[in-house]
């Protein structure tokens, strides 16, 4: 047997479960997306568009673009916080390297409930800190909240491929264009920056997913003002129990996503390459 | 660029002194280390971690209080063990994080040997398809899956929950044991081969152990995401017992409640139990690596 032939068996348990359990839900998803509940709720497959147009409800519309806007938020903070957090680590941690980043990924295994829980206990109207400063400000159920979940929630997902891009770059390149006399300013945006462009591009992406897609923080720490698509297509198969509806969200959000899923893959799969080569 | 990459750089005065900074664990000269970014740093850690001390201080407080500690007890950690729901949830969540653990870290194994080693028009893509559950949000992959069950008639259940995570935990067994296959070297497999052993001898007297490290800290890595794991198992939980995280969600849905800061801190002590295990695991095995490195692959994703 030729270690192709060999090699290959392996690819048929893992294969044939991905097939199963991960590509035909998704063929069932968009072929339900495309049917409608009768008077039972029963959900009936056919091939109407209504609940496609019906995405572009008032009433659902500003939902997605709220998704997005959240997302985006959350994206551009986990970058602000993260590059200088990864900077840090990368640049002047030492020794105390890997220490320092198990510190900064050990939160993240904690369960995102009790995590996005403890906010609750600390800035619900009489959490901790109104509690602590003698305030009444109301910090939950404002976007500012959620848009706080989703980022103390997806943080790691920036820091680790930032950290990552930086670890990788020579350190003497930034010695090399203080040679040249760049400024700190001028160094990082001609030098570092462009070396870590792509654990940002990575990091951008490992963020934006979930975050567009979660109903955990808009949940927990929004109110009705703050509902994303992740709680819609929630309620959709659970308390509404419009499956077909809900499956029609979740084919929405899946195209507009794939674009980034692309990107991320192609950039990963090119990585692979190189490194398995 | 490549050809001034690949030549070592001629050692000026400035890089040896560099070199001989680093060597005592110091940042090389040079750099600027702006006192704002070790402030940054200090402010990121209290934010970090705040909420969670909050959580594991407020589990032993005696009162019902979360604003003010009014003295040590365990009562909230009895209310927890006391009852025997959330007992039997504690189980299943074990239950499913266990078996989903070593289902998954077979399958997960298999294909990254398979990926590595086939290296053919079907194993590109395998290897595309294998990447997808990594990024694609959870809720997708929850009302997917709960869709499929009720497709195929299959009642939802520990198994459905069990299904579902082992689905989206070959993935990260893949990543992880696939990076470590990349570095081992070739010629130990050829020399096994040259000595008469079969394939699959050599897979399992050469490879696997060679692979061990990387499979077991892929394996604890699996068992903390199951154990934590919500959304899939809020998709796929059937009536009882109900893994613990979603419990929690409809108790935190009650309102602020003293109990559960025990589970989450319980929780927590697990997570951090396997995921230090996992880092730990290269020195058990006497490698000098960090556990860090072999967890996170060279994808860091």
């Amino acid at each position: 047997m030729t270690e192709k032939r060999f090699a290959s068996l392996f690819l048929v348990p893992g294969g044939v479960w991905l097939l199963l359990l991960f590509v035909t839900p998704l063929v069932f998803l968009l072929a339900i997306s495309f049917g409608y509940t009768d008077d039972l709720g029963e959900a009936i497959y056919s091939t109407r568009l209504g609940n496609y147009e019906r995405l572009v409800d008032p009433d659902y519309l500003p939902v997605l673009f709220r998704s997005v806007g959240f997302a985006f938020a959350a994206v551009a903070l986990c970058l602000l916080i993260g590059y200088p957090v990864a900077y840090y680590i990368a640049i002047f941690g030492g020794r105390w390297k890997n220490v320092l980043i198990a510190l900064v990924v050990l939160p993240f295994f904690v369960n995102y409930l009790i995590r996005t829980y403890a906010w609750i206990a600390m800035l619900g109207d009489d959490g901790l800190v109104n509690g602590l400063l003698n305030t009444d400000v109301r910090f939950l159920n404002t976007p500012y909240a959620v848009i706080g979940g989703l980022v103390y929630g997806f943080l790691a997902f920036m820091i680790l491929p930032v950290y990552a891009a930086l670890d990788r770059m020579d350190p003497s390149l930034i010695e090399a264009g203080k040679d040249l006399y760049g400024g700190p300013w001028q160094t990082f945006r001609h030098v570092t920056w462009p070396h870590t462009i792509q654990g940002v591009l990575a990091g951008s992406v490992l963020v934006f997913l979930p975050a567009v897609g979660d109903f955990v923080s808009a949940s927990l720490l929004g109110g009705p003002g703050e509902v994303m698509v992740g709680n819609l297509i929630q309620q959709q198969f659970q308390a509404s129990d419009n499956w077909p509806f809900g499956a029609a969200l979740t084919v929405a959000m899946m195209a507009f996503l794939m674009i980034f899923m692309l990107l991320y893959l192609r950039a990963a799969a090119r990585e692979t390459r190189e490194a398995t080569a | 660029m490549s050809t001034i990459e690949s030549r070592p750089p001629a050692p000026t005065p400035a890089t040896v002194a560099a070199d001989a900074g680093r060597a005592r664990g110091r940042p090389p000269k040079g750099f600027d280390r702006p006192r704002f970014l070790k402030l940054f740093m200090g402010v990121f850690f209290l934010f970090l971690f705040a909420p969670i001390v909050l959580v594991v201080l407020f589990s032993f407080n005696s009162s019902r209080s979360l604003q003010d500690f009014q003295g040590f007890s365990t009562r909230w950690y009895e209310t927890f063990f006391d009852s025997e729901s959330l007992r039997d949830s504690l189980i299943a969540s074990l239950q499913i994080a266990l078996i989903t653990m070593v289902i998954a870290t077979i399958l997960g194994t298999l294909l990254a040997y398979g990926l590595v080693r086939a290296r053919t028009r079907v194993s590109g893509g395998l290897n595309m398809l294998m990447l997808v559950p990594l990024v694609t949000p959870e809720i997708v992959a929850g009302a997917s899956a709960l869709l499929l069950f009720t497709q195929v008639k299959l009642e939802l259940s520990l198994t459905t929950i069990i299904l579902a995570h082992i689905t989206f935990s070959i993935s990260y067994v893949t990543v992880v044991v696939r990076a470590r296959l990349a570095q081992l070297s070739r010629e130990v497999e050829d020399a096994s081969m040259d000595l008469g052993a079969t394939r699959l001898q050599t897979f399992r007297l050469i490879t696997l152990p060679a692979l061990w490290p990387a499979v077991l800290a892929a394996g604890l890595l699996v068992f903390a995401l199951s154990f934590d794991d919500f959304v899939l198992s809020f998709f796929t939980t059937g009536e009882s017992p109900q893994p613990l995280p979603v419990r929690i969600w409809t108790q935190i849905r009650f309102g602020v409640r003293p109990t559960i800061n025990a589970i989450g801190t319980f929780m927590l002590v697990i997570s951090i139990l396997s995921i230090g295990l996992a880092l730990l695991l290269p020195r058990l095995f006497g490698r000098r690596e960090s556990g860090l490195k072999v967890l996170l692959g060279r994808e860091g994703a």
